[in-house]
């Protein structure tokens, strides 16, 4: 492969250019790209201010599930303790596994994702700012009201995963369990947000020349992991739907007594809860890749099997999620499959941790503070993914199950994996964004004590689950020799608490954020895009890369870069702008230009927010309020982007011209916009998969589907699909034509939805009736939100055209409600097919 | 998307080799036809996964590019059909 786009890569020849660049280029960039000032901190919408925001609220996060993790182990120090209650007891583990995993772990890796990744790729911003800024408002505001839920009494109390019967309205009348359903379900929209934003970021902004084989494993980790998070989590914000419906409306998803299945949550929420497991590991182990290699002063050995192994733990892990369910009696074959990919998955993370050992091995040992925090992670991660092979086991699952070992052994995985690299990148990166690094000397005790008292807190509970201790027990009796390893563990967790607390007094000793220059710099001597000097702009110029470690392989780079001899030295439109790139190669293909500060995105936030929050506690009318004032601010956001700007092409350094305004597949938000449409679909299998499962295992539910309307209805969503399509071509003609067929295709979808739910409700099949009344029935209330969003999009269209803000011959706004409303019909056809042929007799 | 499906080859035959599995073990139960099936699917995995392994090796890449996604493949074709044959053993001799 020579070029991907037609693009000449003898045009790199010209780089870096030569002669001095004209006076004041670069106070432009400066005026662009300014810094915020007073209220516009709230509005800001740049990579670097909203990644430090996002990475300080997860670790305010981690801090507060961390003090409820002591609350725990300081009631678990002795037998029969009355420190907590009972019931606050279950409020205070459910709530310090749901903050850990969905309001640190994830949110901590993304945000590291958008304050790294622009820098890394040299890219001046990630394509969709004010997407970060509304993902990371959502999920600051949602998640601080939810964690508020815990001084009210009002937490979830049914453990992190939540299971039916326990969490059904019966055995949980409160609305605990609703802060928790619609909580969670609300802070994924804000991790799936960024997972988009992440995916288009890597694929479409890359420095030109940094081919996938050049692209830093830290990228490479997060285009894993945010793929993984497009696959997975759209099956538990189904599941948390599903939920949420059957406690509100009494539709028996989940209640085997009407045809629902309990087993139906495990298989949602596990199919998201394993590789979520990944989804956070891998980041981390992008990070892990990137310090060790610094750190030993050596290439990464094996650059290509970590890419390899990236990609098959992207695969692999989701064939994993039933290994949780060992102990429910699922058919031995099934149980067998699980067992074997429970196993295989731990070869391609074996493969990262020998290329690790083996980079450590063949370069210079260093015992700095991120080199600590590695071989500490390597340590502590290898002894988890021993105890996940053993639990992989089924036999030896049936005895571990629920236990303290495996409490012992998911905290070894997700502290070696995840929190470790994550102090190491904290170390290792933060000279990056602070004035000062930060203390080698504090950092060896941080260290000593983290490793230590993770060790001492996590070790002894193997045992005690060996001999019998329960997961999620209040308290013990004494005499069962359960005494000493809990005691042994508070100790250990206190003596942990203690680390991160001298690590915060580091912090609040040595970091003071500089982003706008004046940073500490590349102390630690990294090879890779970020350490080039930057400003608020990213970096002055954006460079041509010709091998995976730039700044090692072309000493001058740095100088040339800072001087603007490559791409984009100024900028070419007067507006913020950043280069967008093919997907293999990294050859430019046009100037994108970027949307500025906004308080739209940060007030559509708080509204959802709002709704959310409105809906939990069952203030109905707030909540339409806010829907509303949502919907509003979305448009209102939207209303100023897509704009043709003045010049159609422009030169982006040493006369290479490329256009300012792209349409069709190659536009990144075409990109976007796919990525959507697979999540939503994800949501639809993952309800088609419900149907199946309830099929199988309740066949003595089942009620014969009506047959008669199946060809109208097929016939119907073809005219809106057809017509969706046709809407591009005919924009030629002129606006009007795609907003009447945009008008057709909604009109045919909501008359075939209709004919769908008319037909199924003459069979005289409600909701309330069984499982497969309140499946079909879901199928058409999420094809009617869809369409609801298609005939809002074609509402917008048609505003836009009126105001003659529709380009020609081509235009973004028009592409992406094709696609929308064409996929809205293919899910309706899907649904009303799919729910007829389950059952035909 | 042809760059993107050598690359994934085998990762993908192994996807489609499990859920297939999944979907047998979950609708067909322990029978002998089911265990023909899980032998019939894996051979036919792992032959995909030779066929793609032999295309890889005819095409020789000629850019530095060409060559880093070849070998990636072809690690990735190796790492599934050993994941292949594992997942199918608990049908085969269980």
């Amino acid at each position: 492969m020579r070029s991907e786009t037609g693009f000449d890569p003898a045009l790199y020849d010209r780089f870096p250019t030569k002669g001095r660049r004209p006076k004041g280029e670069e106070d432009e960039l400066r005026r662009i790209w300014c810094k915020p000032k007073g209220w516009e901190y709230l509005t800001v919408v740049n990579n670097n201010y909203v990644g430090i925001y996002y990475l300080g609220t997860a670790f305010l996060f981690f801090l507060m599930a961390g003090v409820l993790a002591l609350l725990m182990r300081a009631q678990l120090a002795a037998p029969m303790l009355e420190i907590l209650p009972q019931g606050v007891y279950n409020q205070v583990f459910t709530m310090h596994g749901t903050v850990m995993m969905f309001l640190f772990a994830v949110p901590a890796v993304e945000a590291a994702g958008v304050l790294l990744l622009p820098q890394m790729l040299a890219a001046r911003d990630l394509p969709f700012p004010r997407l970060s800024a509304y993902a990371f408002w959502a999920y600051a505001v949602g998640g601080l009201c939810f964690f508020a839920s815990i001084f009210v009494g009002l937490a979830p109390d049914g453990g992190w995963f939540m299971y039916p019967p326990l969490t059904s309205k019966t055995y949980s009348p409160g609305i605990n369990t609703d802060f928790w359903l619609l909580g969670i379900g609300f802070i994924e929209i804000s991790a799936i947000a960024g997972a988009i934003e992440i995916i288009v970021g890597v694929l479409r902004t890359r420095a030109p020349g940094m081919s996938l084989d050049k692209m830093p494993i830290f990228a490479w980790s997060m285009l894993v992991f945010a793929v993984m998070i497009v696959i997975a989590f759209p099956s538990i914000i189904l599941g948390t739907l599903l939920l949420e419906i059957e406690r509100a409306f009494n539709w028996p998803f989940f209640d085997a007594t009407r045809g629902g299945d309990p087993m139906l949550w495990q298989h949602l929420f596990w199919f998201f809860g394993h590789p979520e497991v990944y989804i956070i590991f891998l980041p981390a182990a992008g990070m892990m890749s990137m310090i060790v290699a610094t750190v030993a002063k050596t290439e990464l050995v094996g650059y290509r099997l970590i890419v390899l192994a990236m990609l098959a733990t992207g695969f692999i892990s989701f064939g994993v999620w039933a290994h949780h369910m060992f102990t429910t009696g699922m058919p031995p074959m099934t149980t067998g499959f699980f067992s074997a990919a429970s196993m295989a998955v731990s070869v391609p993370a074996g493969l990262q941790v020998f290329s690790w050992i083996a980079t450590i091995a063949i370069g210079k040992r260093s015992f700095n503070a991120p080199g600590l925090f590695v071989l500490g992670s390597i340590v502590i991660f290898v002894t988890g993914g021993l105890t996940g092979v053993m639990v992989a086991m089924v036999p030896f699952d049936w005895q571990a199950h629920d236990s303290y070992f495996i409490v012992a052994h998911l905290h070894y995985v997700l502290i070696g994996g995840m929190v470790f690299p994550l102090f190491a990148a904290f170390y290792y990166w933060i000279p990056m964004v602070s004035r000062r690094a930060l203390s080698e000397r504090l950092a060896k005790w941080v260290f000593g004590l983290m490793f230590t008292g993770m060790n001492i807190a996590f070790l002894p509970m193997h045992l005690a689950g060996l001999q019998g201790m329960p997961r999620r027990v209040y308290t013990y009796l004494p005499g069962q020799g359960l005494e000493l390893p809990n005691l042994i563990s508070t100790i250990g967790a206190f003596m942990l608490a203690v680390g991160v607390s001298l690590f915060l007094v580091d912090l609040a000793r040595n970091f003071r954020l500089a982003l706008d220059e004046g940073n500490a710099g590349n102390v630690y001597d990294g090879a890779t895009l970020e350490w080039l000097p930057s400003a608020l702009y990213s970096t002055r110029s954006i460079p041509v890369v010709r091998s995976p470690e730039p700044l090692r392989d072309d000493p001058k780079l740095a100088e040339d870069v800072e001087k603007g001899r490559y791409f984009l030295p100024g900028s070419a439109t007067g507006l913020r702008e950043t280069i967008v790139t093919s997907p293999l190669l990294a050859e430019p293909q046009y100037l994108q230009i970027m949307p500025g500060p906004s308080a739209w995105p940060f007030a559509a936030a708080i509204f959802t927010a709002g709704f959310f929050l409105a809906l939990t506690v069952q203030a109905y009318s707030f909540a339409w309020v806010s829907a509303v004032l949502t919907v509003a601010s979305v448009l209102r956001w939207l209303w100023d982007t897509d704009r043709k700007v003045e010049k159609g092409e422009v030169d982006i350094g040493a006369g290479i011209m490329v256009p300012t305004y792209v349409t069709g597949p190659s536009s990144h938000g075409w990109w976007a916009m796919v990525i959507l449409l697979v999540v939503m679909a994800m949501i639809f299998i993952m309800a088609l998969f419900s149907l199946a499962f309830l099929w199988s295992n309740q066949p003595s539910f089942w009620a014969a589907p009506p047959l008669g309307d199946a060809v109208l209805i097929s016939l119907l969503y073809g005219v809106a699909f057809a017509a969706a399509l046709a809407a591009r071509p005919l924009l030629r003609r002129g606006p009007t034509w795609p907003v009447l067929l945009f008008l057709v295709s909604t009109l045919a979808s909501g008359i075939a939805l209709w004919l769908d739910w008319n037909g199924w409700n003459a069979t005289g099949l409600g909701p309330e009736a069984s499982g497969q009344g309140a499946v079909i029935y879901a199928l058409q209330a999420l094809e009617a939100f869809a369409l609801a969003i298609g005939v809002l999009m074609a509402a917008y269209c048609a505003a836009r055209a009126g105001r003659g803000l529709i380009t020609l011959p081509r235009s973004n706004t028009i592409d992406l409600t094709m696609l929308f409303l064409a996929y809205c019909a293919a899910q309706g056809l899907t649904g009303a097919l799919f729910g007829r042929a389950f059952g035909m007799p | 998307m042809r760059s993107w499906a050598i690359l994934l080859g085998g990762l993908l035959v192994w996807a489609a080799h499990f859920f297939l599995l999944y979907g047998i073990g979950e609708f067909a139960g322990a029978s002998t036809a089911a265990r023909g099936g899980v032998l019939i699917l894996s051979m036919l995995a792992l032959l995909v996964d030779f066929w793609l392994a032999r295309r890889l090796i005819t095409l020789r890449a000629s850019d530095a590019f060409g060559r880093w996604r070849a070998d990636v493949a072809l690690g990735g074709l190796a790492l599934t059909a050993l994941a292949v044959l594992w997942q199918a053993l608990p049908a085969l001799i269980g």
